[in-house]
């Protein structure tokens, strides 16, 4: 496993749409929640220079690595960084 | 292209209300557009369908939520519920049964309609099997714009929307944080640079391709308002049509970047002003309602727009329901509304909207608890003369009557289009004249 989706996702499809590995796929039981195979991703090594999934993704800490850190940590997309920002 | 050269009047054209676009256009273009509502008002009694196919965007907006999903905002890039292919197809049959002037069948998001070009076009194909008269039309980022441009002609796109804000990277990259192209985040300028460059080729190409390509721009203060100029005379220059300059929503509860840094949007003056000077290079678009990308109905009504200046005289039936041919739903359980004007010319009624009851809040709870529930389903209904549903309790019986609206459960479990012949026969006789349905301005 490289890369996971967290409960931040909201369910855009984008990174399903690029995933070279069709390693990512919808929640069966919960509506707009995606996820990915631990076995089937490969972090994009052989493909690409980024995971695709988190160059695309737009929504923070929706993506975390191996380590459970965000791959698009809070303020990276959005440019909004204030605590009470965030919905 | 020839067919978009201008006639020299352009002095007259400053004077002239920025939205009286016809004399602009050649007569061939105008018939094209005739029937879209979107890009000629005349068309206004012409519905029009988005299909919220397309989930994905490969770009990021400043203007823009991605995580927003609340049936009470009504604004681009807001939807409630996706659909995939095959769900489009159902609900526009469901939709087109009972709206003969339902002309116009988009995909505007909530992404990019080619972000997501397999939803995309596997709709589009759908559609234009299941009925070859439906315009189709699609609005874009223009991100790959340039890539699917034939692609879109072939699919029977005739109609086309690009957004376009500005044509300098040094103002795009205050307005795109970042890009996703060719299987790299761009950021900066960067991600600018690309995008405008996309953009431009991709809307030549469209408008080389043959379709209508209308351009779309987010006025911005301080950002993009001093380069609507420049703006209009490279997006004409590329084969843009129509020019539809449209305020900024920057709401900070919307949780956009411009919202919670405090960046207003233009007032009514400067939004006037910026299609004064564009309009000295194309055909504006002033009737423009933002819509949601699952959006059904006219343009006059079918947004969930609170504010609508304009009285309309005619009689409407509110059908309560969720798309079946019956009217077999219980007034307090009633999730939206179909709504139905009559028509003097045709004597029947004619399908205007959907509306979703929860649109109804007025803001004032973030969403709508069982309280308010009966309340927003009465809001919802308040303008209609009659409604029709399968049953209804007392006292919204009396609250509808005390709002001057009749309920009906005569009809209960016979097909709506029988109650309506029906209730059209019993009013078939001159209403109030001349309802002027005109859409509103900004």
């Amino acid at each position: 496993m490289k890369y996971a989706i967290t409960d931040k996702c909201v369910g855009c499809y984008a990174c399903q749409l690029v995933c070279p590995s069709q390693a990512v796929y919808a929640d069966p039981d919960v509506n707009g929640r995606f996820h990915i195979h631990s076995r089937r991703c490969t972090g994009c090594e052989d493909h690409y220079d980024a995971p695709q999934c988190a160059s695309i993704c737009p929504i923070e800490e929706a993506i975390v690595n191996e380590m459970n850190l965000p791959v698009n940590p809070q303020g990276s997309l959005t440019g909004i960084i204030s605590p009470g920002a965030a919905l | 292209m020839e067919r978009q050269s201008m006639p020299s009047t352009t002095q007259h054209a400053a004077t002239r209300p920025a939205d009286q676009v016809r004399h602009l256009l050649p007569k061939d273009i105008q018939q094209q557009i005739a029937t879209h509502p979107c890009y000629s008002k005349q068309a206004h009694q012409y519905a029009r369908m988005h299909l919220p196919v397309a989930p994905a965007c490969n770009i990021q907006c400043h203007y823009c939520n991605r995580k927003y999903d609340c049936s009470n905002e009504s604004r681009p890039g807001v939807v409630s519920r996706l659909m995939d292919s095959d769900g489009a197809l159902k609900q526009f049959r469901s939709i087109k049964r009972r709206a003969p002037n339902l002309t116009v069948v988009g995909i505007a998001g909530p992404g990019d309609a080619l972000a997501n070009s397999q939803a995309t076009f596997a709709t589009l194909k759908k559609i234009r099997m299941e009925d070859p008269q439906a315009q189709l039309c699609i609005s874009t980022n223009g991100l790959m714009l340039e890539h699917y441009a034939s692609e879109l002609a072939a699919a029977g796109v005739h109609h086309l929307t690009v957004t376009i804000n500005c044509i300098d990277p040094a103002i795009g990259e205050q307005i795109y944080p970042w890009v996703y192209y060719d299987h790299k985040r761009l950021r900066g300028r960067a991600a600018a640079e690309r995008l405008i460059q996309n953009q431009l080729a991709g809307l030549e190409a469209a408008a080389a391709a043959g379709m209508l390509v209308k351009v779309n721009t987010v006025l911005i203060p301080g950002i993009n308002d001093h380069h609507i100029e420049q703006v209009s005379q490279e997006v004409r220059r590329r084969g843009a049509l129509m020019h539809n300059i449209m305020p900024l929503i920057s709401a900070a509860e919307h949780g956009t970047f411009f919202g919670i840094r405090g960046q207003r949007g233009p007032s009514a003056s400067e939004l006037e002003a910026a299609r004064a000077i564009s309009s000295q290079y194309m055909p504006q678009m002033t009737h423009c309602q933002q819509c949601r990308a699952d959006a059904v109905g006219t343009l006059g009504g079918g947004c969930g727009q609170s504010e609508e200046p304009v009285v309309e005289h005619s009689y409407k039936v509110a059908v309560a329901g969720n798309g079946e041919a019956l009217i077999q739903t219980h007034f307090g359980h009633a999730k939206r509304f179909e709504i139905y004007r009559f028509d003097k010319q045709q004597q029947q009624f004619i399908y205007l909207e959907t509306r979703q009851v929860a649109q109804y809040c007025s803001g004032t709870h973030a969403c709508p608890d069982d309280d308010s529930d009966k309340q927003l389903i009465i809001d919802a209904v308040a303008d209609c003369q009659t409604v029709l549903c399968a049953r209804m309790g007392i006292a919204p019986w009396r609250a509808l009557e005390k709002l001057g609206v009749t309920p009906n459960v005569d009809f209960a479990f016979q097909p709506i289009t029988e109650a309506l012949a029906s209730i059209a026969a019993r009013i078939a006789t001159p209403l109030t004249p001349g309802g002027n349905h005109e859409v509103c301005h900004y």
